[in-house]
């Protein structure tokens, strides 16, 4: 399973696709069984270049109550940063940031190593 | 210290104005991102895991009031109530907007501050010893020439593309608190027996993923010819540095492909055949900076206080906090006070916007307006009374800017990691606010004595892992946070690269593995040992024992 | 013939480029050319004697002192910038302006963006092939954004250490 993420360009928030929008909490992006229609849809989120900055898609697996992504580093950005529970998607609480906190397993994210190269 | 004149003072304008123009066009669509990074880059601007980042540099670490007002000001405003001190003595501001990153850039500007230089393949922000100006042991202020550098680096034309960044570091003391010689270039300022200011020039050190500490490659430079000095050596760099393998760029692999005896002839050879008179500072301008420099405000006291004395009788706080975090000043009645960025729990670095104004309130009203930042994610407040120094204690302590543990094991430098940084393999923070809560107990610490630990979330080395007395290394194990430990790494007089004590951890590991390796140390060492010397002594065997016996 | 910008005085301008870049493998047509180190130092003697201008190019990791005997006679000097990351070219516009004195075109080609074209102007570059577009107007403005500079450089500009001793500046 996929999902399409990137970063807004106006305030770099993390942003998740669904059918075409671009919202702010992962529990509302869209899953891609189909790798092609993902891959479509990453091919148009590389043309929304006043909008985004490196969209990509990352891998998400079913965890115990719902599904989160596979990477450590995408549940991170799913959420916030850990030294400051107050910061970042995570303070608005609830079932499925619990699920993307609790979520184990992990492996690496392609997609950053990428921005990291360009550098 | 030195005040920005008429020009400086354009130059940032100048400069915002062009980013303001740069950003417009990023967001109207008329350059691509690909244009956009390199110059967003150049003003500090990063894209993070959340956000944007900002790095403000703060030029050799030093501040006064209104800065640090204008810091928590940015804050408070534009970001989320705080900023993180980082080893390179600049300010990072976790989330930022793109669309007000200009706005940020004029403010800053107001008061002197600024982005440039502080990413990019360019001279970056110069630290310098924090003590400068404060200390006895010093030939000279080592900030008029960390100011001189700075401006010849700002936008230098045939600088600003070098084949990766570049980091100088300047003392003026005999003790090195700058850790010069893990920079690309070290600079220690010294009086010859004939009574000639020179410098001593370190090139080639740094960390990263290949660390190497710098060799002198001269004794002896006139300090007036630094700028035409450092001119043939970034020219050399420049020009046969690596551009192939960003892994072998930084100038450590050219000094030690060559040796550094070739490449300081190379370097004199382009020094020789350079017009200097061109490049270095004529003296009046030199000392127009220094000027800038000169102490103001001392008042004639007495070497002792009894104020001091008979608080530090008095509250055996205030005297554990005296000796850990209160440094003897060259001027008699005076001290330099350490404000602690690492309370017990919090972030390594981390100050919040009311922190600072605290500080700022602090710096102006006693210690001459001057705050000072130090590698070691902490401020100093350079110039404090002896007989204010239990007011200013009372009201650092109020702020939880007071921890006694300057230099001891909970006084851990950490980088931001995975939780912001979009390079890292790991999270740092959580590790060294586990190892702080551990070692929570003040007796239990100063029992301990001198440690350094330092953590970075990957091989770049912002959190300085090879030179902590215990290294902490996140690496990313299939996915997994683990880190690697290295012991006896020092970035100072006795300056060393840790060795790797075994296969990496798992984070919950860590702080227990610290545990052991301070028992073993307990155990082991001799009156008077430091817990490096005692390494340096018994070797790595007994520590990495006791942290792998269960393996075995 | 393709446009170039050139740098006049103080500002930028669009002029016909006389010159055609010749490849190690082409043949080399009539009129004025810049060709390789290489191919200067087998076939340069043979050009010059041939009554037209010949400039050289020089890859990123040659050097103009490789030049210096023949400078004289060599009207361009084209310094490439494979990646407008690689700052060899800086040095080296720099070492032929200020050390080896060379008073001919210093050309700018390869990677050349708009947000180098203050550093290049003031390295001594004083043609430019832009690699994204740029025109002579936003190349004459980005050149200009800054009121002083804090550095000698080869476009002789009065640095600040200058400029406050003459005293057209109050001092901080
Ligand atoms: S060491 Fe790595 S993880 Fe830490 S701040 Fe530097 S780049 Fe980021």
């Amino acid at each position: 399973m996929k999902a399409l993420t990137a970063n807004r360009l106006t305030d770099g928030e993390v942003v998740f696709w669904k059918q075409g929008q671009w919202l702010d909490r992962f529990a509302d992006a869209e899953l891609f069984d189909d790798e092609a229609v993902a891959e479509a849809a990453e091919a148009h989120a590389k043309t929304q270049v006043t909008l985004l900055v490196e969209p990509y898609l990352i891998d998400v697996a079913e965890v115990e109550g719902g599904v989160a992504p596979v990477s450590y580093r995408e549940r991170l950005r799913a959420l916030g940063p850990t030294n400051k529970p107050e910061h970042g998607k995570q303070a608005q609480g609830g079932a499925q940031i619990e699920i993307l906190a609790h979520a184990h397993g992990a492996a690496s994210s392609k997609g950053r190593i990428d921005l990291i190269k360009r550098k | 210290m030195y005040r920005y004149d008429d020009i400086d003072q354009a130059m940032l304008t100048d400069r915002a104005a062009e980013f303001r123009e740069q950003c417009r066009r990023r967001l109207a669509g008329e350059i691509t991102e690909d244009q956009f990074k390199p110059i967003r880059l150049m003003n500090g601007l990063y894209l993070q895991l959340h956000a944007y980042m900002l790095r403000i540099a703060i030029p050799y670490g030093a501040l006064n009031s209104a800065k640090l007002r204008k810091l928590a000001w940015v804050a408070s405003t534009y970001d989320r109530g705080y900023g993180h001190f980082t080893t390179r003595t600049n300010l990072q501001l976790h989330w930022i907007k793109l669309k007000d990153a200009p706005d940020i850039l004029d403010a800053l500007a107001g008061v002197g501050l600024h982005a440039i230089q502080t990413s990019g393949n360019c001279i970056r922000n110069l630290t310098a010893d924090p003590h400068a100006g404060a200390t006895a042991d010093e030939a000279d202020d080592p900030r008029v020439w960390a100011e001189a550098i700075r401006q010849w680096s700002t936008f230098h034309p045939e600088f600003s593309f070098l084949p990766r960044k570049f980091k100088i570091a300047v003392t003026g003391a005999t003790r090195d608190r700058a850790a010069i010689r893990i920079y690309d270039i070290g600079l220690r300022l010294h009086r010859a027996a004939d009574g000639e200011l020179a410098f001593e020039v370190l090139a080639g050190g740094g960390l990263g993923r290949i660390p190497f500490l710098g060799p002198t490659i001269r004794e002896r430079l006139p300090a007036r010819h630094l700028l035409s000095y450092l001119q043939a050596i970034l020219r050399v760099y420049n020009r046969l540095g690596r551009r192939d393998n960003i892994w072998k760029a930084r100038i450590k692999v050219l000094v030690a492909t060559l040796g550094a005896e070739e490449f300081a002839r190379q370097v004199d050879e382009e020094w020789e055949a350079s017009d200097k008179a061109a490049v270095d500072l004529p003296d009046t301008e030199l000392a127009r900076i220094r000027a800038g420099f000169a102490p103001v405000g001392f008042e004639t006291l007495p070497p002792v206080s009894a104020a001091f004395e008979t608080a530090k009788l008095d509250d055996r706080a205030f005297a554990r906090f005296a000796r850990h975090n209160i440094t003897a000043h060259k001027q008699p009645g005076y001290a330099l006070i350490d404000v602690s960025l690492k309370a017990i729990g919090e972030t390594p670095g981390d100050c919040s916007a009311e922190q600072m104004e605290v500080i700022a309130n602090l710096a102006e009203r006693y210690s001459l307006d001057e705050a000072r930042v130090t590698y070691e994610q902490n401020l100093i407040l350079p110039h404090v009374k002896l007989d204010d120094a239990p007011a200013v204690y009372r009201l650092l302590a109020d702020a939880d800017l007071a921890t006694p543990n300057i230099g001891l094991i909970s006084d851990i430098i950490a980088c931001p990691g995975l939780d912001y940084c979009a390079l890292a393999n790991a999270r740092a923070i959580p590790i060294a606010q586990d190892i702080a809560r551990r070692f929570e107990s003040p007796e239990l610490a100063e029992k301990i004595g001198e440690l350094k630990i330092k953590i970075s979330g990957c091989i770049n080395a912002c959190g300085h892992h090879h030179v902590g007395h215990i290294g902490i290394l996140g690496v990313d194990k299939k996915g997994e946070e683990f880190y690697q430990l290295t012991l006896g790494g020092s970035g100072e007089d006795d300056a060393s690269i840790g060795q790797s004590l075994g296969p990496a951890l798992p984070a919950e590991r860590v702080a227990p593995a610290i545990d052991q390796l301070v028992e073993v140390y307990l155990r082991e060492r001799t009156t008077g040992e430091r817990f490096i010397d005692t390494y340096r002594r018994a070797g790595l065997a007994p520590f990495k024992e006791a942290v792998y016996a269960e393996a075995h | 013939m393709p446009k170039l910008i050139r740098w006049r005085g103080d500002r930028a301008e669009a002029v016909e480029d006389p010159f055609t870049s010749i490849d190690d493998d082409q043949v080399i047509p009539q009129g004025d050319v810049i060709i390789s180190l290489r191919r200067f130092q087998s076939e340069g003697a043979f050009l010059l004697g041939q009554c037209r201008q010949v400039g050289v190019r020089l890859a990123a990791d040659e050097t103009p002192e490789a030049l210096d005997a023949d400078l004289a006679r060599i009207a361009v000097v084209a310094l490439v910038f494979p990646k407008f990351r690689d700052g060899r070219a800086f040095s080296a516009a720099s070492i032929l302006r200020d050390r080896l004195g060379y008073q001919g075109e210093v050309r700018a080609v390869g990677d050349v963006l708009l947000e180098q074209a203050k550093f290049m102007v003031r390295c001594g570059f004083d043609s430019f092939e832009p690699a994204d577009g740029a025109t002579p107007g936003q190349w004459t403005a980005a050149a200009h954004r800054f009121r002083h500079v804090y550095q000698r450089a080869a476009d002789g500009l009065e640095p600040v250490f200058v400029e406050r001793a003459t005293g057209h500046e109050t001092p901080g």
